[in-house]
């Protein structure tokens, strides 16, 4: 908007009322007919009543495998351009549908939108295992691409495609999971551990396979599905949990160290309690009861499950009997691991930059960070952390006041801080809005924002 | 001031001659404490003739509230307190629906927007951001390492702040009253000018999709000093500023000793 021209031709219109007046001496314009003038300015309106806030989606990290959705950080539009590697701070992606599920997996991005549209799923990035499905080629129409470098339609073979629903999708190392409402979860990528919920066929092609298998046969309906490096967690409404894939770490709980293939139902110390969380992301895996209760399996060398046991691989859910209050939420990460209280307080254990300074770098038993660090103070006593999310070295953490805080690793700048240096301790990430979800991955993230007004 | 009774003039031990108790013309030294007399108030003359005043931090002309002078001695404090860089505390009114060039309502106009959209909760949402940004500021601007464990311990207890220049930057944020299309906010701040928090006005306008100007500017802490220990306009006589002198000197002498050392 040109104020100077603006202020000029409000000018002239006062000089030009001023004038109206027959008679009326020249000299400064006195104050009332300077307020006369105003009055007769005209009013714009720039958002009305009814002006909603806009979802939008911001992405940051690595770029080079496509993770991004940026075709111009990878092939630049003009010659003189340079590619960008890394993006260090948020980057608005643009999208046709508002997204309502993001899943970040290793070089490779899921957005599912809750639409009814025949295109709920778009993926992008690293597609060597067809972890996004197939994407037919423009060269060759019978092969796939590689490396997808904007967000590209998936195509799901739903049998009412315009009346299901995508819920949440998740990604893993090589395969991905996308949940339904009705139609069970379609699971797509490698499948060499069984992770995919098929029968591992021997010397199976990956790459360019237009196999996208569906998984119907649970208790009740799924509710959360996540991938952890090899292996898949399905969670029921009626609070079980299943698992499949690899098991050498015991991350699929079932009480051995081998592959499974078929999704199958996980005992010991979960048995029958009502799960509502679980996470994973490496080898790892946690679970939240509804009691607040917190039961971890897979892989303990980083001191993850040490509270309960020295074996270094867990192969059947254990309890672990933490006295931090009640549990609301937890995430699993390669080696650390956080939870979250129903007070608003962030536990984190593990191995890594765990978030309390440069000096913690391993402990068994959970450790509180504390408030302060994410805003709280005299001044604002309200501010209360929501959500916590776990990359494979990185912590993400999401407060009531939609801020976003990140610590941990900073590989190829996926902490978006702007800087290339780990983070020891929470710090804020500029995004311009109210961050609603954050999705981590190896080296990239993806978060979901709302704009202010 | 002058008329105060002043200091007691020096003494000084001179030999002076009185008679001989003996008698007859003969003299002889006596040691006798006397006032020197370069002190006489008749040779020095009065004791004020100026005072050195020095102002603290600046207080433009549209704005108002607590102004810090030092007077005489007490200019060298003033130096000190400011190297403590201490937040100072505004209360800034603003009005929805107008822009000017001066970003105050006594400038020429230039836009006028509708506000009918913006609530409460919108204008605290931009005031969360504000803050937020603002706060990773000062631990940018603070120069201490991040990757130490000290960095860490002071970003807990909330103590990191620039100890040296940096823009203006604001450690907090809230909206004391919020009726349209005027509302009022209290600024917490360190380095700025009353212009900034004008321009900031301004900003959380535009941001808001609307348009905003400043109305009244006031300040109501500096450091140590708040608006109960300023004198005002019907104060500013000798008593009263000695007095609030002497209840201030307690304070500032705790507050240079925490921070300085």
């Amino acid at each position: 908007q040109d104020g100077g021209g603006l202020r000029e031709a409000m000018a002239g219109v006062a000089r030009r009322l001023l004038r109206r007046g027959l008679g009326v001496a020249a000299g400064p314009p006195s104050t009332r007919q300077l307020q006369e003038a105003e009055e007769a300015a005209p009013v714009f309106q720039y958002a009305g009543k009814a002006a909603r806030r806009k979802d939008r989606v911001f992405v940051w990290g690595f770029s080079y495998s496509g993770a991004l959705g940026v075709p111009s950080f990878v092939r630049p539009d003009a010659g003189w351009k340079k590619p960008r590697r890394i993006q260090p701070t948020p980057y608005r992606l643009e999208t046709e549908e508002k997204i309502s599920s993001a899943a970040c997996g290793y070089g490779f991005t899921l957005l599912a939108s809750n639409t009814r549209d025949v295109t709920k799923v778009w993926g992008m990035g690293l597609n060597k295992d067809s972890q996004l499905g197939f994407q037919r080629s423009r060269r060759d129409q019978t092969k796939s691409y590689e490396y997808v470098l904007e967000p590209s339609p998936i195509p799901l073979p739903l049998e009412k495609p315009q009346q299901t629903r995508v819920l949440q999708v998740s990604c893993g190392r090589a395969h991905s999971l996308v949940l339904t409402d009705s139609e069970g979860v379609f699971t797509m990528g490698n499948n060499s551990y069984g992770q995919c919920g098929r029968k591992v066929v021997e010397d199976e092609i990956y790459s360019g396979s237009h196999l996208i298998h569906q998984l119907k046969e649970f208790d009740s309906r799924v509710v959360q599905v996540v991938c952890g490096q090899d292996h898949s967690l399905f969670r029921t409404k009626k609070g079980t949990v299943y698992a499949c894939g690899w098991g050498a770490d015991g991350q699929t709980g079932l009480g051995h160290y081998n592959i499974t293939s078929v999704p199958t139902k996980l005992h010991g110390d979960i048995a029958g309690v009502n799960i509502i969380h679980v996470s994973s992301y490496g080898d790892c895996c946690l679970a939240v009861s509804d009691e607040g209760d917190v039961f971890g399996w897979g892989n303990s060398e980083y001191l993850q499950l040490a509270s309960v046991t020295e074996t270094t691989q867990v192969n059947v859910p254990r309890h672990l009997p933490f006295k931090i209050g009640k549990v609301k939420e937890a995430a699993c990460g390669g080696t650390g691991s956080v939870v979250l209280t129903e007070e608003g307080n962030v536990f984190v254990w593990g191995y890594g930059i765990l978030g309390k300074g440069p000096n913690l770098i391993e402990t068994a038993v959970p450790e509180v960070i504390p408030p302060s660090l994410f805003g709280w103070s005299d001044f604002s006593p309200d501010i209360r952390v929501t959500h916590v999310r776990c990359g494979l070295s990185q912590f993400a953490a999401l407060t009531n006041r939609g801020e976003l805080f990140v610590w941990g690793k900073n590989l190829r700048g996926c902490l978006g801080t702007g800087r290339m240096e780990d983070q020891y301790f929470p710090w804020r990430v500029t995004v311009p809005g109210e961050v609603v979800d954050v999705a981590c991955g190896v080296d990239h993230m993806v978060s979901m924002v709302r704009s202010f007004t | 001031l002058n008329a105060a009774p002043g200091r007691a003039p020096r003494q000084r031990v001179r030999f002076l001659p009185a008679p001989a108790p003996g008698g007859g013309g003969a003299v002889e030294l006596v040691a006798a404490r006397v006032p020197v007399l370069a002190d006489h108030p008749l040779v020095r003359g009065p004791r004020f003739r100026k005072l050195k005043i020095g102002a603290g931090h600046r207080l433009d002309v549209k704005a108002s509230g607590v102004f810090v002078l030092g007077i005489g001695h007490g200019n060298k404090l003033l130096t000190d307190l400011y190297n403590c860089h201490l937040t100072k505390v505004y209360t800034v009114g603003g009005l929805f629906g107008k822009a000017t060039d001066d970003f105050s309502d006594t400038g020429n106009l230039v836009e006028k927007t509708t506000f009918d959209h913006i609530t409460r909760e919108k204008l605290e949402r931009i005031l969360a951001v504000i803050q937020g940004t603002n706060q990773k500021a000062l631990l940018m601007y603070s120069n201490i390492d991040m990757k130490t464990q000290e960095a860490y311990e002071l970003a807990v207890k909330g103590l990191i702040r620039p100890m040296g220049k940096s823009p203006p930057l604001i450690t907090a944020v809230r909206c004391l009253q919020f009726a349209l299309p005027e509302f009022q906010l209290e600024i917490h701040c360190l380095h700025e000018t009353q212009q900034y928090l004008r321009k900031m006005v301004h900003e959380i306008g535009l941001e808001l999709k609307s348009s905003a100007v400043c109305t009244q500017v006031r300040r109501i802490r500096d450091g140590v000093f708040t608006v109960d220990d300023a004198l005002p306009r019907t104060q500013w006589n000798l008593q009263s500023i000695q007095e609030a002198i002497r209840n201030c000197q307690l304070k500032v002498e705790t507050e240079l000793e925490k921070t300085l050392g």
